[in-house]
């Protein structure tokens, strides 16, 4: 599940567009058996699904190399699959299982796998942002050319801390790309309330930096808009603001009634704004993938996550004694 | 009796692509084209316009105006504004709301529909207008085919011509150009309004077209040397007026080149591009595309991808109409239009 391409907007190969196709395949098949599961009531804590948005994830990692950086948020296990952490653990951890990324200790909030470069979901809303900034300063003083990317949604593009993020960025010319998810709520609240200006992207300009958006439905529009920022802040350009249009297939939070949605966004939304099904469109239409490769990597990715449930069901969990391991951390 | 209805689409998803990246384009917001439609909406009034219909926008861009439309009226209590009516369904945020909100304005007899947003945006009402005049505001990127303008001002043309205040003319509202694209052994047919363009991608990605390398062949519906995109490259070897003649283009590697070319193929990024060979078009001249697999770029966006089979013809046809704002100005002065004189003045101009 790592990342197979440095530079989003090369021509890609046969291989790496079956390669992000199992990974968005991953992703949505992760969140739906999730969505399932918490409804036995086996899952503790809060869950919040990534469905729908699986381009933008995929379409961002692709463009990143293993010793790059990304900051997630509370609904990070998209961002986590495409950084390439193993689903297996990511399961057991959203059981609250011993053998979970984090021990079972964390949850879903708190997935993190710190060498891969993924440095954490985060329960705190625009919580990466000033991690990102860290990720860009550690970068420059040890003269590489990582790039960090933070995932942030609407409603954190509203924080002071994002706002603060970009402003420090800005100033330290950092290798940092924030990446709005858009998709149009601020937990419950429509973004036309809560957003002055409408458009994220517009706010860059107030901070030096280039603000794009794109269709975050579209698996080719962020990849190659991502891979163009990345090459840029790698180069040395500096920040940027990518703002991706989304739509998210699920509630905030599992169990959300959803009452302030349309009727039939989702299933609107499910039609005409499925990431898989215009990846698959596209890419077969283009002659580049058949198929059957598809549906291949389709029966691979269930039998994966299958996998991922039995073992997270069967694993123990935490005890008592676990709780004073893992809180300090000498350096 | 029907209110003298005139309808407004402003797209909220243009200015903000990828080139503000990788050139230097900068965001326009959708907060601006609010108060572009509503200094539209007080033009409007002013002329004398009762009602206008509107698109609704995924982005709140409909809300955005209805909000400042309701808090700006009673600062500018004096002003006459036309009643607002945003169409009522919910916006899928994507080309269907603009082609959908088209066909509505023109079931409903609108005597003109002003238009914000890019040349895509413009292309996209172009296909669904039929004879109905357009008012063409920029809000985009690369734009060719609408003006930067000031609304109020576009506005108020509007409003001139859809009240008979002055008279519509050959000169006033000018027959464009289009370029009509079908496929052999295939259904579809699109038209642009500026340029056609043949294309290496696979994939309509960001959709933006940027990159020179990537552009095999073009076609152009005029060939303005001001213009910032590819038109630029046409009006460079054969400048032509608009609503005339159109050009058609081959490219070629630099060291290929018979010429090459320095354009503004964005804004902030001039680039060379290389050239085997140009020609112009008569109005009815089709061009048959060389085969190849790709994309073919509309207005500048990457529209919808080709296979190696598949035979792209582009011809130069007859375009929708567009409100020349300066002649309908221009006009409105010489016909006095716009001025109301008091009886005190009159009787000064008697003696």
């Amino acid at each position: 599940m790592s990342s197979t391409s440095a530079a989003g907007s090369e021509e890609l190969t046969q291989e790496e567009l079956l390669q992000h196709y199992r990974v968005m395949r991953t992703i949505r098949e992760f969140e739906e058996r999730v969505h399932r599961e918490f409804a036995t009531g086996d899952i503790p804590g809060f869950v919040h699904l990534y469905a729908g948005e699986e381009a933008i994830a995929a379409g961002v990692c692709a463009c990143l190399r293993e010793d790059d950086y990304i900051t997630s948020t509370h609904r990070g296990h998209g961002h986590a699959i495409a950084k390439g952490c193993d689903v297996i653990g990511m399961m057991a951890e959203i059981f609250g299982r011993r053998t979970g990324l984090s021990k079972g200790k964390g949850g879903s909030m708190h997935i993190a796998d710190f060498g891969l470069g993924m440095l954490g979901a985060n329960g705190i809303v625009a919580g990466g942002s000033p991690l990102i900034c860290g990720v860009g300063l550690s970068a420059k003083i040890r003269g590489t050319d990582q790039v960090g990317v933070t995932f942030a949604g609407d409603g954190a593009s509203n924080q002071g801390m994002f706002l603060e993020s970009l402003n420090l960025a800005s100033i330290w010319n950092a290798n940092c790309i924030f990446v709005v998810e858009n998709n149009g709520y601020a937990e419950a609240t429509a973004s036309t309330y809560h957003q002055g200006g409408i458009d994220v992207a517009k706010r860059a300009d107030g901070f030096g930096m280039p603000g794009v958006v794109v269709d975050g439905s579209d698996f080719f529009a962020v990849h190659e808009a991502a891979g163009e920022a990345i090459s840029r802040a790698r180069a040395g350009g500096g920040p940027t603001l990518l703002e991706c249009k989304t739509v998210r297939f699920f509630g905030h939070f599992e169990g959300d009634a959803q009452t302030y949605r349309g009727e039939n966004e989702v299933e609107n939304a499910r039609v005409q704004r499925d990431p898989l099904t215009r990846f698959e469109e596209q890419a077969s239409a283009a002659g580049l993938v058949s198929e059957e490769a598809l549906r291949a990597i389709d029966d691979e990715v269930a039998a994966l996550i299958d996998e991922a449930v039995e073992q997270a069901r069967a694993a123990p969990e935490p005890q008592a004694a676990d709780l004073l391991t893992d809180v300090y951390i000498n350096y | 009796m029907q209110p003298l209805t005139v309808g407004v689409i402003a797209n909220p998803a243009s200015g903000r692509d990828i080139r503000r990246l990788v050139t230097g384009g900068s965001v326009f917001d959708n907060a601006e084209k609010a108060s572009m439609v509503f200094r539209l909406l007080v033009g409007l009034g002013a002329a004398g316009v009762e009602r206008v219909l509107m698109m609704p926008a995924a982005d709140g861009l409909g809300a955005g105006v209805a909000r400042r439309y309701r808090n700006r009226g009673q600062v500018l209590s004096g002003s006459r504004c036309p009643e607002l009516q945003i169409l009522d369904w919910v916006p899928t945020g994507t080309e269907e709301d603009t082609l959908r909100a088209v066909g509505a304005m023109c079931d409903a007899g609108v005597a003109a529909i002003a238009v914000l947003g890019g040349d895509g945006t413009h292309r996209l009402v172009a296909r669904e207008c039929g004879n109905v005049p357009l008012c063409a505001l920029s809000t985009g990127t690369n734009n060719t085919f609408p003006e930067m303008r000031e609304a109020t001002v576009a506005g108020l043309a509007m409003g001139l011509l859809a009240t008979e205040r002055v008279d519509p003319s050959d000169t006033t509202v000018v027959r464009e150009r289009s370029l009509g694209v079908s496929v052999t052994g295939s259904e579809r047919a699109d038209l642009a309004l500026v340029d056609v363009a043949a294309v290496a991608s696979h994939f309509v990605g960001a959709r933006a077209l940027w990159k020179p390398d990537d552009v095999s062949e073009l076609v152009v519906a005029f060939a303005n040397p001001s213009a910032v995109g590819l038109s630029a490259v046409a009006g460079q070897l054969e400048p032509t007026r608009r609503g005339d003649e159109g050009v058609y283009v081959r490219f070629a590697p630099l060291e290929e080149a018979a010429i090459v070319v320095d354009v503004p193929l964005a804004p902030g990024f001039v680039t060379r591009m290389g050239i085997r060979e140009h020609r112009r078009l008569s109005l009815g001249d089709v061009v048959v595309l060389s085969p190849g697999a790709g994309t073919i770029a509309l207005d500048g966006e990457r529209t919808f991808g080709r296979s190696l089979d598949d035979r792209v013809s582009v011809r130069l046809a007859s375009g929708p109409l567009r409100i020349d704002v300066d002649a309908v100005m221009a006009a409105a002065g010489r016909q006095r239009a716009l001025p109301t004189y008091l009886p005190s003045t009159l009787m000064k101009e008697l003696i």
